[in-house]
């Protein structure tokens, strides 16, 4: 169960990210910002307000979603790549921040106590629901926006900004509302993550380490594509599983293959497939690009 | 009396934030470009010049000569074999590669030295102070402000007047047209880069002096030195130096009032500023 917990929330974080950068072109190094504040939402309604917690996945992705509104406002203001560190900035404020503050133990962090008052079996059956609800949310609502109207508007902002603009893209609005649906699904993925972790700390819920984890997936699978980043997510969770225990070793390899794919190969793995394998791939992927707009 | 000793050791906190800043400046403004393994390669550099030290027994000012050439090889070899590759257009494939090139390098550098705090030994220098008039001033932090002046200035006089600076300046407005007036862009960029990250073996240097250095230590500098560019305005050298100094008295008066708030301190005059005066305090455009 845990694995599948694990998986769907690389995978929900990593399309979020992927909506993000890939459509948006707003690269953010500073997505963990959400994790942790969804998922001490999460704890704190139900240690504070006594909420169960599978009810409280659904309310706690209400704070990341209202923390993104005057973020992005500030953040906006910053130019190009200035932006991508604005975010880690934003991201290492809520860390300290949350350090800071004896109402939710600072540094040491909190337990979910709430969980044991569920059987095994009734707390399984809430992890695969989530599980499947935040894959659907994240995964299926991207794949339902790029089929909707906007779809062709985030394609058209994805090839080029600047000519999507001329031809009546509103730019401005359209990156504001993915940045606050990005921290909304990424918010969701925290709550679900630390809900099934029992445990969160400022320390773990702010790493950086999830800002690699993006990435990673999205690059090495295919960045702007939802295929690519099915691919990457198995690819980050398959190695994860076989040489995790390798360490340092195993993220020097893992920085070095993302330098490499942007250097060498920008649309990852899921570009070199769709280039090779031929045009009935990459069709499927046109499909919803077409969309009915 | 607290708070003025808490000014003072801000500007000269300032000064070390400075020197961390100055690389940063100078390959925004010509190259567009965010270099994230920014602090890692200080880090980096910082460990080298500790292993040195303790290897071949030589003192602090050897070590700072040992390393500006280190800093602008790797700089050189940073731009000829990555940056170069990537800059252009999208921001996007300079921002990740550089991101990849951090991950790697803090975990190799945990992997040689582990994850331990290191400091080279400066001989008694770095406790030594001055007294002036009731107010204890550190040498060594008083040195790093003099050497971040010394290297604003130069740095500033170098883009303004020497035909480097004139190349690079043309070169990052519009670096065909500079290249239709026999400016080789790529050129041009390398030196760039590689003078910035020589600045920072000398920063890398005062670092391990005046406190520990880890190998994870590298994204808190670059935060700094981001942080320092944005308060000052981009693209202005002694903005960027201003800047330092405004992060600097933030930290050292938020670490007066309690211990937890300082670094956070820091990031809330850098959010005030995003909000009240996004262009910096020295930017001239908008």
């Amino acid at each position: 169960m845990r694995w599948m917990v694990e998986l769907s929330c690389y995978l929900a974080v990593a399309q979020m990210w992927n909506l993000l950068a890939g459509y948006g072109g707003l690269v953010s190094v500073g997505q963990q910002a959400f994790i942790g504040i969804a998922g001490y939402a999460l704890f704190i309604l139900s240690i504070r307000f006594g909420i169960n917690p599978f009810v409280g996945v659904a309310l706690a992705v209400i704070a990341p979603a209202l923390v993104a509104v005057p973020t992005y406002a500030l953040l906006h203001r910053l130019d190009g790549p200035y932006f991508a560190i604005g975010t880690w900035v934003i991201a290492e404020s809520f860390r300290l921040l949350t350090t800071n503050m004896d109402f939710v133990n600072g540094g040491a962090g909190l337990t979910l106590r709430a969980m044991t008052q569920f059987s095994a079996q009734e707390r399984a059956i809430g992890m695969t629901s989530w599980s499947a609800a935040l894959i659907l949310i994240t995964v299926g609502g991207s794949y339902w926006l790029l089929r909707s109207r906007y779809g062709l508007a985030l394609a058209a902002m994805r090839d080029n900004a600047i000519a999507a603009e001329s031809q009546g893209v509103n730019v401005k609005r359209l990156r504001f509302l993915i940045y606050v649906a990005a921290a909304a699904g990424t918010g969701l993925a925290g709550a679900v993550y630390y809900m099934a972790q029992l445990r969160i700390s400022p320390v773990a819920a702010y790493s950086p380490k999830w800002a690699s984890v993006c990435i990673f997936i999205v690059m090495v699978g295919g960045i702007g594509s939802i295929e690519g980043v099915l691919i990457g997510a198995l690819i980050y969770f398959a190695s994860d599983r076989l040489f995790g225990e390798y360490g340092t070793t195993y993220l020097i390899v893992l920085g070095i293959i993302t330098l490499l794919v942007a250097i060498f190969a920008r649309g990852g793995v899921w570009g070199v497939v769709s280039r090779y394998v031929g045009v009935s791939i990459f069709s499927t992927r046109r499909i919803f690009a077409r969309g009915d707009a | 009396m607290q708070w003025l000793d808490a000014l003072i050791q801000g500007i000269l906190l300032g000064g070390m934030y400075a020197q961390y800043a100055l690389g940063m400046t100078l390959m925004f403004g010509v190259m567009r470009i965010v270099n994230i393994a920014h602090g890692d390669l200080m880090i980096l550099l910082a460990l080298v010049g500790i292993s040195g030290s303790a290897m071949f027994g030589v003192g602090p000012f050897l070590v700072i000569v040992l390393l500006i050439p280190i800093g602008a090889l790797l700089g050189w070899a940073l731009q000829k074999g990555i940056l170069n590759r990537v800059i252009g257009g999208d921001e996007l494939p300079s921002l990740i590669a550089t991101f990849g090139l951090s991950v790697a390098l803090q975990n190799l550098m945990q992997q040689i030295w582990s994850a331990d705090s290191r400091s080279l030994p400066g001989g008694g220098l770095e406790s030594a102070s001055v007294n002036v008039a009731g107010v204890y001033i550190g040498v060594l932090p008083l040195l790093v402000l003099a050497t971040a002046v010394g290297l604003t200035g130069g740095l500033d006089a170098m883009l303004r007047f020497s035909p480097f600076g004139r190349a690079l300046r043309a070169a990052s407005v519009d670096s065909e047209a500079a290249a239709i007036t026999g400016v080789n862009p790529r050129a041009v960029y390398a030196t760039a880069t590689a003078a910035a990250v020589a600045i920072l073996g000398i920063a890398a240097v005062f670092q391990s002096l005046r406190a520990t250095v880890s190998p994870a230590d590298g994204p808190a500098q670059l935060i700094y030195a981001f942080e320092a560019v944005i308060i000052g305005g981009m693209g202005s050298v002694w903005g960027s130096f201003l800047g330092a100094i405004v992060l600097g008295i933030a930290q050292a008066i938020g670490f007066r009032a309690d211990p937890g708030w300082g670094i956070l301190m820091g990031h809330l005059v850098f959010l005030l500023v995003l909000a009240g005066r996004p262009q910096g305090l020295m930017s001239r455009n908008r």
